[in-house]
């Protein structure tokens, strides 16, 4: 009895605390918008931006279809980046031959960084929707690859070994153990992609774009909206943690044996 | 008495060394087809290494191993094996681990519900049927694993320590269950163990080998009746003279 109202009281103690510094930064901010106003807006500028932006949109596109575009944009490049990457990472976990070959070429693709790839993708295509898609597959689809052929090279040879036994083709062993085994690393992949992503189609906007959460915040830069520049990145923040929240949720639906651990 | 079975296995001169390091010395010996042989032999000898050559799962160094009269195949012979680590796939539930080997076979969807259904009751996993490996004892899972390779119906069935973890209650029932199974399915059965007790009560024929390299040591029968008895006159014998020529302590 003792004990738990211990616990209780310290469970408090912490929630207080943490509490507190949410409205330290909150008082931070404050004092530093009444310093310079027009530099931080306050939290009662931005909150009436949000309120201003929501009944009259910018470009006449309501802020939803903004986050929505950019999402849009993620989505399609992470899955074909997923699509992809988890053959060719498994492909080059598994064989030598791919791994000789593509796997070459893979290695010296990838230490480029994507945003470099920038230029070329804007005289080849120009501004679209095509480029900027393309732009975040090629950041996230070397992510994929890397883990699945990571998470295929560790499968435990034991696992193999029973497989083997059971005179599984080449085939069936891909799919019954070296796959489901790998999909814990998998998984780690389709997360940081999806981080990575989000970070690169928000700079794919703001290099050139004329919808999305990239586009908004640089708007709110030619303008010198500070408001709006903050309302962009709170929204900014909050989708990358959801993201990660979502990768979790599919994670756990299916992966079901990683969970009550 | 003649064994007039024919051989299910010949192992001819085999030898396996690991770089340098000798494990298996220049070593012959048969097994007769529906034999249930019983292996024992001090830690390290290299007793796990001869299942994964019999098995093809590594190269022998030199030497013949000969399953039914051709070299021996994983591909052609219906083996299962009971690794001596536990080896069930964490992203199967115990049914669906039980059922692999016959996912594999592409088995009938009635005969495979029938089999699975007798396996969970035989090996008494009922209320785990869809539990997941981590959620399980060690002892459980390797139930788990032992069904699995039951399903299979083998013709030749390797078991690497198989009940070392079981307690003694679950003990004397698996080694009752394996026996039946080797006499209903005429099954040929490899079972290494340390403990001579199980071996001199599950075995026609022990092997014991010696300390690394391995060479065989020395072959005992045992034609006592079934059901043995521990406690039988004649038993004890026998397990007092399998340890002394053991000793490896
Ligand atoms: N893949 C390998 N590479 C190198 N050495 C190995 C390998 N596998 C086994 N060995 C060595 O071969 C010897 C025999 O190993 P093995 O596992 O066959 O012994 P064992 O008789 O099964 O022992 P235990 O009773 O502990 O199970 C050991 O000294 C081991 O270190
Ligand atoms: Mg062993």
């Amino acid at each position: 009895m003792e004990k738990i109202k211990k616990r209780f009281i310290s469970e408090i103690f912490y929630s207080i605390l943490s509490l507190s510094s949410i409205i330290l930064l909150i008082l931070g901010w404050m004092y530093l918008a009444s310093k310079r106003p027009e530099l931080f807006p306050s939290p009662q500028e931005t909150w009436d931006r949000l309120i201003l932006f929501l009944e009259k949109p910018i470009r006449r596109i309501p802020l939803y279809s903004h986050v929505l575009d950019s999402l849009r944009r993620v989505g399609i490049a992470v899955l074909l980046a997923c699509g992809f990457g988890i053959v060719l990472g498994t492909a080059l976990g598994w064989s030598r031959l791919v791994k000789s070959t593509f796997g070459t070429i893979f290695e010296l693709i990838r230490p480029i960084p994507p945003i470099a790839w920038v230029p070329l993708l804007t005289i080849w295509f120009g501004i679209g929707e095509f480029p900027k898609v393309l732009l975040v597959f090629i950041g996230t689809f070397a992510i994929v690859v890397v883990n699945t052929a990571a998470g295929v090279k560790m499968v435990e040879p034991l696992s193999l070994a029973v497989g083997k036994i059971f005179q599984a083709n080449e085939f069936q062993m891909l799919k019954e153990i070296v796959l489901p085994a790998s999909l814990p690393a998998i998984f780690a992949g389709i997360r940081t992609a999806l981080g990575v992503g989000w970070a690169i189609v928000l700079a794919a906007e703001m290099l050139g774009a004329v919808s999305g959460t990239g586009f908004l915040i640089t708007k709110g830069m030619s303008i010198g909206d500070t408001a709006l520049i903050f309302i962009c990145m709170f929204i900014i923040g909050i989708i990358g943690a959801l993201l990660s929240v979502l990768a979790s949720f599919i994670e756990r639906r299916i992966c079901p044996w990683k969970t009550d651990r | 008495m003649k064994d007039k079975r024919i051989n299910k296995v010949e192992v001819k001169n085999l030898t396996k060394k690991f770089g340098d390091l000798l494990v298996l010395d220049n070593v012959s010996f048969k097994i007769k087809k529906g034999e249930f042989l019983c292996v024992v032999g001090p830690t390290g000898c290299g007793k796990t290494t001869f299942l994964n050559l019999l098995s093809c799962l590594c190269e022998p160094t030199s030497g013949d191993l000969l399953i039914d009269g051709e070299p021996a195949n994983p591909k052609k012979h219906n083996l299962a094996f009971v690794f001596q680590e536990p080896s069930s796939f964490p992203w199967l539930n115990v049914e669906q681990n039980i059922q692999f080997g016959l996912d594999i076979k592409k088995t009938r969807q009635k005969d495979k519900k029938e089999r699975v259904e007798r396996i969970i009751s035989l090996m008494g996993l009922e209320q785990f049927r869809n539990s997941y490996p981590h959620q399980l004892s060690v002892s459980t899972e390797q139930r788990q694993v032992i069904g699995r390779a039951f399903a299979m119906d083998p013709d030749l069935l390797l078991m690497d320590e198989p009940y070392g973890q079981m307690d003694i209650k679950m003990r004397y029932y698996l080694e009752d269950e394996v026996v039946r199974l080797w006499k209903e399915l005429g099954t040929t059965v490899v079972f290494i163990t340390h403990n001579i007790e199980e071996a001199v009560y599950l075995a026609e024929r022990i092997l014991i080998l010696s300390n690394k390299p391995a060479k065989i040591k020395e072959e005992v029968l045992i034609d006592l009746p079934r059901p043995r008895d521990v406690a039988d006159e004649k038993f004890v014998k026998i397990r007092k003279y399998v340890t002394d020529q053991i000793k490896w302590w």
